[in-house]
């Protein structure tokens, strides 16, 4: 977990495939990169079998270029559709068993802070609605209750995917899917409020039609995880397939349920604010200087 | 044979926004080139689709269309494209990449 393990070995350069050389050279590595100079530099992740136009993917290949220290981190995720791109980037991988990632990667994080002191390694949890809000529900409310210090994304596609279309905790109320053909007869879980009961430090909803946002998100609750506490991103990650949503309309669609219903928000404790003000010169948590006041006529 | 991305210099060249780049669901997939257009006389350089990644959702078509409203990007039949950019073909440099375009049908 270093820019060690991404150089070649002594007199294996040519051997290996070009995009191994690709990423090792003009890799995220070591540098500060961001969402606009993609198509310019070698990604992290690498082809993968997900469905095309996946919006579960684009997501993914933004929030892995948001990392702050892609070299420094570690992915923990569980069954469903997002393991099949995470586990195709060059970044560690764990994979738990289903619904464990949060305790798994409460584990690693406690493990790499004994053996790293203060050098960050940063722990992100990538796992689906399912993993986390219905079979992994009771590691991932423990986890946060406990404070542990790393990040937790939902990839929310308000389905079980994977398997043919089943409902989940997240689908939404009403809902007709292949393998609920009578309609989801329950509200779709808030887990946004249950991450802040829980006392987690940052909690943000978004969705992958604005690559900018879900950068700054990304970025801010891997910082925050570092030494505040547990953060959790919701994220708006439609499954074209189970949904029938065309392809070249999955943009689209993201757009209608962000103004519907998975509108943006974002939560940061005070403590939190005041670290990244303070420890990243982040600055949009700084008081705003007063408004002048409006001058009075006939005063000078 | 199966459709694939396919933009058109001209058109992007001119503004360049870049927000295809940004997304399309495959890394590395649309690539930027600050020669291709340059090249050719154009202010700006231009975006190009490595096509062996291509899976054809055109996502990038809606996002061209829709919020760049350039129209630059169309669906093409591989087979029809005389040459087009391959992965093996890219070469990464400090800013920016450039490919040879090559044609993407064997045989």
């Amino acid at each position: 977990m270093s820019l060690d393990y991404v150089k070649f070995s002594n007199g294996f350069e040519k051997f290996m495939p070009k995009e191994y050389r690709d990423m090792v050279e003009h890799g995220p590595f070591g540098k500060k990169v961001t969402v606009s100079q993609m198509g310019n530099f070698k990604e992290v992740l690498e082809e993968h079998p997900m469905c095309a136009g996946c919006a579960m993917t684009l997501f993914i290949r933004l929030a892995i270029i948001a990392f702050p220290n892609p070299e420094d981190t570690i992915t923990v995720g569980t069954a469903g559709c997002g393991r099949l791109a995470i586990s195709q980037a060059a970044i560690p991988f764990v994979y738990g068993n289903y619904g464990d990632q949060n305790g798994v990667a409460s584990g690693l994080s406690r493990g790499l802070r004994l053996r790293f002191g203060d050098k960050p390694k940063d722990v992100v949890v990538m796992a689906g609605d399912g993993g986390t809000a219905d079979i992994g529900f009771q590691q991932v409310l423990h986890s946060w209750f406990r404070k542990e210090r790393f990040t937790t994304i939902m990839l929310d596609n308000e389905v079980y995917g994977n398997t043919g279309g089943q409902e989940s905790g997240m689908t939404n109320r009403g809902a007709v899917l292949k393998m609920a053909p009578l309609g989801k007869k329950f509200e779709k879980m808030d887990m946004v409020q249950m991450a802040k009961v829980a006392g987690c430090a940052y909690v943000a909803t978004v969705v992958p039609n604005n690559p900018r946002r879900v950068e700054s998100v990304i970025k801010k609750a891997v910082l925050i995880a570092r030494e505040v506490g547990s953060t959790y991103i919701q994220a708006y990650t439609s499954c074209n397939i189970e949904y029938a949503i065309p392809t070249d309309k999955v943009m689209e669609d993201a757009k209608t349920v962000e103004n519907d219903r998975y509108q943006f928000t974002e939560y940061v404790s005070e403590e939190a604010k005041q670290y990244l003000t303070e420890r990243y010169g982040y600055k949009e948590f700084l008081a705003k200087p007063a408004a002048p006041a409006a001058a009075i006529p006939g005063k000078a | 044979m199966y459709l694939v991305a396919d933009i058109s210099v001209e058109i992007c060249a001119a503004k360049s926004c870049k927000l295809c780049t940004q997304y399309c669901p495959e890394a590395n997939t649309i690539q930027y080139s600050d020669e291709l257009g340059k090249d050719q006389g154009f202010k700006y350089g231009s975006a190009y689709v490595a096509v062996d990644r291509c899976k054809g959702c055109a996502q990038c078509v809606w996002v061209c269309d829709n919020m760049a409203k350039n129209n630059a990007i169309k669906m093409i039949m591989i087979d029809q494209l005389p040459k087009a950019a391959l992965t093996e073909n890219i070469t990464y440099g400090e800013k920016s990449t450039t490919a040879v375009l090559a044609s993407p049908v064997v045989g």
